[in-house]
């Protein structure tokens, strides 16, 4: 029997050690993903607020960037996404190569084989990471109009929004990128009770179903805006 | 009880050793029946290419019952074949149609290496095992075994999870050819019992920590592994597994110097 | 003919073995790291011999012919694992474990052997829950009992249906502890194929690499053999593939002798076989007969389904004959009786090889719920391999089989007639007479490893001279040369047969004439068919691939060759056995109502047979057998 010599590899002696195993990794992924699961519910309900006037809308968004406490959520956030990208990037590596060269003929499939959305949890992280970039391009960074709500000047983010959900491309690809997000959550939640390690085999099917109600309420929640803005156009 | 026979294709991975390539080799099974068990199956092709004088297809088997764990491949991409609960010497040839076309693979995995064609080498399982799979007593006088209840539904809890075989089903269908399946299914049967209290934190840290140098991969809770295992392993062992090396990075011990051995 | 001494001290039976332990030489402990033991085989006597002896700080060596110990055939044992621990105050104690035993072996076992046995039982399960064996337990957190045949209490401990597995993996734990501490060394893919024997004394042994065809020699101060049994030699068995005798059989070549080859034990309850390519039969666990009734229809040849045939119309035969023990009769008695049913022409299924085994009364007595509770994985296996659901229809099961008694010859310290090699498991023959009681194999394997070599063979090494043997003593050569030469020659033969259709053929002449029943006719014909076999395959034996390599064709072809030769051992040794007792069933001799009947006059003893020369007759020896605990009695179970 070869053996692996442990000592060639870093001794596990101090507890920070536990984000550097497999394990460990893990639960990073979990809870800085679960930062933006909370915030991406935030920023849905936020954005509900264009259903009652563009006033509204826009005086939530001027609250929200005057004030120091913005600084500090963009920090947590920023932080949060670097660390979930930076552990996904790793993980990955290490799970392609722990994978090996030489792939099966045939995929799984059947009752035996992943769901697709656990499967690509990778590749939605890309594209979604991608979004989230084009997305502060076009809204945090997009052209600046003014306009005034009950005496006080702001940004109009509302004729923003509704100028580039009027546009069939941002439409598109905004859809395809909110039900990406679905599918990620989905995955993604459940995935963290998993790492938290709260899951076992009496609650494993409710955390399930949370995973999924999370998901498809973040969605289409979102995806309730863009359609409403482009069915109206 | 239908019987009758069937002619199937067959696309069998052959590979002489892990230093060369290895390809797929097209056979036909004609006249199985559809009692045989699928390793039968390729006894009988066997049989046909021994008589040729050539090299039959290589593969681990042994108890031939669903139990030592010896056995295993990829069947049309699904490991031990299409039935849940089941290893491939379990499983019987009317689960097939006639006519079918079967590709039958090995397991792959960095820590897998394979030897020749569909066996492959899993010893780095028993090292994972050897880093703490175990409850550290020498033979001698163990109290009376009754003088430690244990709780009905953990001890059944604990057989549940000890049922593993360690057959490799679940690195093998997992996309990250992670064994979080097996080592979490070990450190629970033992945490789980009174007897296996005290060596908890060391334990799980210690496996874990081979786990990853062996080159095993992370788990990303596709649950492919526990679809496929043949002792049907519940995932919930891997939750369990994660609280516990918490639990053990926040509480461990450091042994004064060296190991206390 | 020489009198074999069991070496058995002196002494009242309850003082023997604790007066033995104390006389025994010691090893002091800075020494022990200074021995080495081999250790062949890695099942549950094995590893945990292997584990124990390590903790105790020999060098061991272990070895496997497995990729990893775990997979040693151990693992099968599905039913449970006796101990007379009385937890049910159902009147147990450890004499009545022995009686039991002795009684189950019908009078042909050491009786000193079977005490010790029953003695240490108790501890196993000690120990066995200690190293967290997950046994089943009632709900007030202890653990639970059933029954197992040939008993009329509950000492049976067990773990659903995988007694075996949970068992196996508490000793190959401990082994792999003591791999991590490095007082074992593990070496799996090897396969034993010669002991090196060296001043009389055995001091090695030469390995083929199943990976690489490599041969290794290895040195030791004593080797272990637990290799396990021979039931393979039918080809059709409840042994896994690997299960071979090769180990055991060349230790006999070397001057061991082997005791009792023909005791071997035809299980009744297994699923009966279905058609010419299967590889092996599955066996449905003895404690299946705890709930399942064994009956067959009263008309022959009765086609009907077992569900229209009333309760009036059938014979539950092991009740009707054995009242008092129903249907926990011992194995060989309920697979003759089975025989005896299908014989007359009231087999059922398509075969008409199989007789009922069914769960309607109990189903309807305590659930469906409470069953599958029991034997839900049995009843999954069941219904896997044969398509049936047995909570539906009953289960048709078939004698097959699935241990065998017989082994090397051992003295009470389990050492053979070759000092220094001793012999643990299903390999030797001590316990267990001509007949192996159920859920009594794991008892034995653990017994021997765990609690009684640590102890003689510390006694051993202790009265052992020192010297320098190493691996470059010419008599490692010379094995390694004949192992080379006898590899070759079969390479070269490059036949029309394969492997296994040779193997096929001699199981068929096993089954047929040393068998569930045996006459002097049969065996005088398989004694003439076997030597041709042997010549077959010598001269027309096919194995293709190199044996440079992973080879699986040669490594079976070595295993049947050698199955070859036991065979034609078994058939001398059932035919010189003039007395039917236990498994070994001679249609001469036995009483009008078909029991066997034993000849005490003349057989109670072991016969120990000698390996003479390639061409040679064995010769056969004797152990005289000394009843003087239990009464010699005629066996009954009415």
């Amino acid at each position: 029997m070869q053996s692996v010599d442990l000592n060639s590899v870093k001794s596990f002696r101090c507890p920070s050690n536990y984000f550097f195993t497999s394990v460990g990794k893990k639960l990073v992924m979990g809870i800085s993903g679960l930062v933006w699961a909370g915030f991406v519910m935030g920023h849905m309900a936020g954005n509900m607020l264009m259903f009652i006037s563009p006033g509204a809308y826009n005086s939530y968004g001027h609250a929200l960037t005057s004030g120091g406490l913005i600084y500090v959520v963009e920090t947590v956030l920023l932080t949060a996404l670097s660390i979930h990208v930076f552990f996904a990037v790793w993980l990955t590596v290490d799970n392609r190569r722990a994978r090996g060269s030489q792939g099966y003929a045939l995929s799984q499939k059947g009752s035996k084989g992943a769901s697709i959305a656990s499967r690509t949890m990778a590749a939605q992280g890309s594209l979604i990471l991608a979004f989230i970039i084009f997305h502060l391009i076009t809204f945090k960074f997009g052209p600046v109009y003014e306009t005034t709500v009950n005496g006080v000047q702001m940004r109009d983010l509302h004729r923003l929004m509704v100028e580039v959900f009027q546009q069939p491309g941002y439409f598109a690809w905004y859809v395809f990128c909110l039900v990406l997000l679905g599918v990620h959550l989905r995955h993604g939640i459940s995935s963290i009770f998993q790492s938290l390690g709260v899951l076992n085999s009496n609650n494993q099917a409710t955390f399930q179903k949370v995973g999924i109600v999370y998901a498809i309420v973040v969605s289409l929640g979102f995806l309730s805006q863009p359609i409403s803005v482009f069915l109206s156009r | 009880m239908k019987d009758h026979t069937l002619k199937l294709k067959l696309k069998v991975w052959r590979q002489a050793s892990s230093k060369t390539l290895g390809r797929f080799v097209e056979y036909e099974a004609s006249e199985v029946s559809t009692h045989s068990s699928f390793l039968e199956m390729i006894d009988q092709v066997n049989e046909g290419l021994i008589k040729k004088g050539e090299e039959p297809i290589t593969f681990d088997h042994d108890c031939r019952e669903g139990i030592c764990g010896s056995c295993g491949f990829m069947i049309n991409g699904e490991a031990h074949g299409p039935l849940k609960g089941t290893t491939v010497c379990q499983l019987h040839m009317r689960n097939f149609k006639d006519g079918e076309t079967l590709t039958i693979e090995p397991w792959r995995a960095q820590a897998f290496p394979i030897i020749k064609d569909l066996m492959v080498d899993r010893s780095a399982f028993d090292r994972i095992i050897a880093k703490g799979g175990y409850i550290s007593v020498d033979t001698g006088n163990a109290p009376d075994a009754n003088s430690l209840p244990v709780p009905k539904p953990d001890a059944d809890d604990a057989f549940m999870s000890a049922a593993c075989i360690a057959c490799g089903a679940c690195v093998a269908s997992c996309k990250n050819a992670s064994a979080m399946l097996f080592v979490s299914a070990k450190v629970n049967h033992l945490s789980l019992l009174p007897q296996g209290g005290v060596e908890r934190p060391e334990r799980v840290h210690s496996m874990v920590a081979q786990m990853d140098a062996e080159g095993f991969g992370a788990c990303t809770s596709t649950g492919s592994c526990s679809a496929s295992c043949p002792k049907e392993i519940s995932l919930s062992n891997i939750a369990k597994l994660n609280r516990e090396l918490l639990f053990s990075a926040l509480t461990r011990r450091q042994a004064p110097s060296g190991d206390g051995v | 003919m020489t009198k074999l001494n069991g070496q058995v001290p002196s002494g009242s039976i309850e003082e023997i073995w604790n007066n033995h332990k104390f006389n025994l030489k010691l090893v002091n402990p800075a020494n022990k790291r200074k021995h080495s033991v081999i250790v062949v085989g890695t099942g549950l006597a094995g590893a945990s011999a292997a584990a124990s002896l390590g903790e105790l700080g020999y060098q061991v060596k272990a070895f496997c012919v497995h990729e990893s110990p775990r997979r040693a055939h151990s693992v099968a044992a599905q039913g449970g694992i006796n101990a007379a621990k009385n937890y049910k105050n159902d009147g147990d104690s450890v004499h009545r474990l022995f009686y039991d035993t002795v009684k189950g072996g019908d009078f042909r076992a050491r009786e000193a052997n079977v005490h010790r046995l029953a003695e240490i039982s108790t501890t196993i399960i000690d120990q066995c829950v200690a190293q967290g064996v997950p046994f089943a337990r009632e709900y007030g957190g202890l653990l639970a009992n059933r029954s197992f045949g040939g008993a009329q209490v509950s000492r049976t401990f067990y773990a659903r249906g995988q007694t075996g597995q949970q068992l196996l993996l508490g000793a190959y734990s401990s082994m792999m502890r003591q791999v991590e501490k490095k007082q074992v060394e593990l070496l799996t893919r090897r396969e034993m194929l010669d002991l090196v024997v060296i001043d009389g004394k055995a001091r090695g042994i030469v390995v083929r690499n199943l990976l690489t065809g490599a041969l290794e020699s290895h040195v030791a101060d004593a080797v272990v053999l637990a290799t396990g049994g021979y039931s393979n030699v039918f080809f059709l068995s409840t042994n896994a593939m690997a299960c071979a005798v090769t180990a055991t059989w060349r230790a006999y070549k070397r001057g061991a002798f082997f005791a009792n080859p023909c005791f071997t034990q035809i299980h009744p309850t297994c699923i009966p076989v279905s058609g010419e390519l299967q590889s092996k039969l599955t066996l449905m666990s003895e404690s299946l007969r705890n709930d399942g009734r064994v009956w067959v229809p009263k008309a022959k040849g009765d086609k009907r389904q077992a569900s229209q045939i009333p309760d009036s119309e059938r014979d539950y035969f092991l009740e009707r004959i054995y009242p008092s023990f129903g249907n926990l009769a011992p194995r060989d008695v309920a697979s003759r009786q089975a025989k005896f049913r299908i014989d007359e022409g009231h087999g059922v299924g398509p075969t008409g090889l199989a007789v009922y085994l069914d769960f309607r009364d109990a189903i309807s007595r305590v659930g469906k719920k409470a069953i599958a509770e029991k034997y839900g994985n049995l009843f999954e296996m069941y219904e896997k391999i044969t398509g049936e659901n047995p909570y539906e229809m009953p289960m048709r099961i078939f004698p097959a089989p699935h241990y065998t008694m017989g082994g090397l010859w051992v003295d009470y310290n389990l050492m053979s007639t070759l000092p220094g090699l001793f012999v643990a498991g299903e390999a030797n023959f001590s316990d267990h007479g001509a007949n192996r009681l159920g859920a009594s194999a794991l008892m034995q394997g653990l017994a021997d490893g765990y609690f009684v070599l640590p102890y003689t063979l510390g006694n051993y090494i202790a009265q052992k001279a020192k010297d320098n043997v190493t691996i470059d003593h010419p008599k490692f050569k010379e094995a390694e040369q004949n192992i080379r030469l006898q590899i070759q020659t079969m390479m070269k033969i490059k036949g029309s047969r394969t492997v296994d259709s040779i193997h096929k053929e001699l199981g068929r002449i096993m089954w047929e004439y040393c068998g569930m029943s045996r006459s002097e006719q049969g065996l005088q014909k398989a004694l003439k068919q076997i030597p041709e076999l042997r010549e077959k395959f010598w001269n027309d034996v096919q194995i293709p691939g190199s044996e440079n390599d992973v080879n699986t064709e040669l490594e079976k072809a070595g295993r049947v060759a050698d199955f070859i030769e036991l065979g034609e051992l078994m058939c001398q040794d059932a035919l010189e056995r003039n007395e039917s007792c236990g498994g070994h069933f001679r249609e001469e001799y036995q009483t009008p109502d078909n029991e066997a009947l034993r000849n005490d006059q003349n057989f109670c003893h072991v016969a120990a047979w000698e390996f003479k020369g390639e061409k040679e007759k064995a010769q056969r020896h004797i152990e005289d057998l000394n009843f003087e605990n239990v009464k010699l009695a005629s066996r009954s179970y009415k």
